[in-house]
């Protein structure tokens, strides 16, 4: 019977002794990024079966990758919806991996857009309206998931490379695709991103704001003695739109393109 | 220096006899083949290693990482729990539980000695796979490497900014030094599974009954930060249910809190700090355990 007592006592000591401290180190390791914060119940919900054996179970990331192997499969199969549903379980389980989100917008803004916009299944049944609404729709759906994804990695330079492309590339709204940019830069992306601004902002039609913030950036760049074709064609462009006097204006003529430009992707040879 | 410890209760710890009774222990779980396992992961970690070449080299190196180490995961964690639940009755069934306890051997050492066992399988297990994962690894991102470099070259595309960007993501999901801290932090889970799993089979009249309530409080265990929440926010519920949330998070190890794997595989480092906090706590449930399961098997009519 005293041992009894004596077992119980240790519980209740260990206890007592354990809990303040899980609390501080649990803290402690969610500010260095190393165990992820609790999920609330709505993303605990959609998770479905093998989500929460993933969460119990202390095998968040291996269920991740075996969901993410299942997502390609539908990918092939050209299932957008499930590869949508696949993915938001796969973010729901690693959330601050910003590969997840980088490829679940990625098949959305521009796979399954795209699927949509040049009626890849022939489908009869979609006129061009339809086409057009469903590539919007799955461009949006894209830009949600990377803004989304950003909440959890706020300072990740791909998810706002990603988000700047497919606002650039796909919606075609170039302040915003500026702003991501600058925001790519800012968190470490490569000095291009700089240059992505300036040319998305310059594009955004009637908006002087953001002409006068391309301006800034590439006579900036042009001082620092950047001074590609695609910067001085663009300044001269600027100059013209925001009326700046002769005086400060580059004395560079436009370039007249010698060669087609080198586009990224495989060559055909 | 004496390697006999004095407890306060007088019982001897000596070292030679907890040595001996592990390496029994190791031995005899040797014998068992469960070790048959490692060839397993071995064939998991090179297949995973080289198949899926469709999808990019972060992708590669990442799921690799991830496969393997969740594998490892799972391995220590089903021995800690089996062999712990196996080793008692089959120790009264032999009567080799009989013959140790009639000798000056307290029931403690007996304890200690068969839980060092299996901590070392489970240790020689995990080092021998961290040692293959990372020859694996290390191949397969030179591999990867020269590859994406020879894409790159033909399409024209191999700027020296690009170069850098890749040579960052092959090294962040690379062999790095975070990856042994996450076997670590492996072995540190399992260790508590194990002596967790200790004390059910000092309690436990059957082997299944052990794997049972130990596979249960597994799952409890990656759930005890969500308990501990619920019993430290009042406004969430009533004083019952907070006063159940209270007495599982006592009595059930937080688990979650050796999970930095998937941290590591994101490529985020591990700080020292981090290893000490899981190191210490896993002393103390380790600790806790096993002065709980010494209790009940001085107890235990045998």
């Amino acid at each position: 019977m005293k041992r009894k007592f004596q077992t119980l006592a240790i519980i209740l000591i260990l206890g007592v002794m354990k809990l303040p401290l899980e609390r501080r180190v649990t803290s402690e390791l969610r500010s260095m990024r190393l165990i992820d914060e609790p999920m609330s119940v709505g993303a605990v919900e959609s998770m479905g079966q093998s989500g929460l054996a993933a969460i119990f179970g202390g095998v968040r990331g291996l269920v991740a990758c075996m969901l993410q192997l299942r997502a390609y499969t539908e990918f092939k199969r050209v299932n957008w919806a499930q590869v949508d549903s696949l993915y938001r379980i796969v973010t729901r389980l690693q959330p601050r991996n910003a590969s997840y989100w980088d490829e679940a917008a990625w098949h959305m803004a521009y796979n399954a857009a795209g699927f949509y916009l040049y009626n890849r299944d022939k489908n009869l049944d979609r006129n061009a309206e339809i086409r057009g609404q469903l590539y919007h729709e799955h461009v949006q759906r894209g830009i949600n998931i990377l803004l989304e994804g950003l909440k959890f990695s706020p300072e990740n330079p791909r998810l706002w490379e990603r988000l700047a492309d497919i606002y650039f590339r796909r919606s075609y709204d170039m302040a915003k695709a500026g702003d991501a940019y600058l925001e790519a830069r800012r968190h470490g992306a490569p000095a291009i991103m700089l240059h992505m601004a300036a040319f998305a902002y310059a594009q955004s039609p009637q908006d002087v704001e953001s002409h006068q913030k391309a301006y800034k950036i590439l006579k900036s760049e042009y001082d620092r003695g950047m001074r590609s074709p695609g910067i001085i064609e663009h300044i001269k462009n600027l100059e013209g739109w925001l009326g700046i006097p002769g005086g400060l204006r580059i004395r560079d003529a436009i370039p007249q393109p010698k060669a087609p430009q080198k586009v990224p992707g495989p060559r055909l040879r | 220096m004496s390697s006999v410890f004095r407890h306060s209760d007088g019982l001897g710890l000596k070292i030679s006899r907890v040595w001996t009774l592990a390496h029994a222990t190791f031995t005899q779980l040797i014998r068992m083949k469960i070790l048959f396992f490692l060839l397993f992961f071995c064939v998991l970690v090179v297949g995973s290693g080289f198949a899926f070449s469709v999808i990019n080299p972060e992708q590669q190196l990442g799921l690799l990482k991830t496969v393997s180490l969740g594998t490892l995961q799972i391995f220590s964690l089903v021995i800690g729990i089996v062999s712990t639940a196996l080793l008692l009755p089959k120790d009264m069934e032999d009567r080799t539980l009989y013959t140790i306890l009639s000798k000056p051997v307290p029931r403690f050492e007996y304890l200690v000695g068969k839980l060092l066992g299996v901590l070392l399988l489970i240790g020689g297990g995990l080092i021998i796979m961290d040692l293959v994962l990372s020859v694996v690894i290390y191949a397969r991102q030179g591999m990867v490497m020269q590859e994406t470099l020879r894409a790159l070259e033909f399409n024209g595309q191999a700027s020296p900014e690009t170069m850098e960007r890749l040579k960052g993501i092959v090294a962040r999901q690379g062999l790095t030094w975070e990856m042994h801290w996450a076997v670590l932090a492996i072995f540190l889970k399992a260790a508590v599974v194990t002596t967790l799993a200790l004390v059910l089979a000092c309690i436990a009249s059957s082997t299944l009954f052990t794997i049972v309530v130990a596979v249960c409080a597994v799952i409890i265990g990656h759930g005890e930060h969500l308990l501990r929440e619920f019993f430290l926010h009042p406004y969430l519920s009533g004083q019952l249910e907070r006063f159940a949330a209270l007495a599982f998070a006592m009595i059930f190890p937080d688990l979650s809190q050796f999970d930095i794997v998937d941290g590591v595989v994101a490529g985020e480092s591990v700080p020292l700090s981090a290893v000490l906090d899981m190191v210490g706590l896993a002393t103390l449930y380790v600790g806790g355990h096993l002065t709980i399961a010494h209790l009940l098997f001085v107890e235990k009519e045998l």
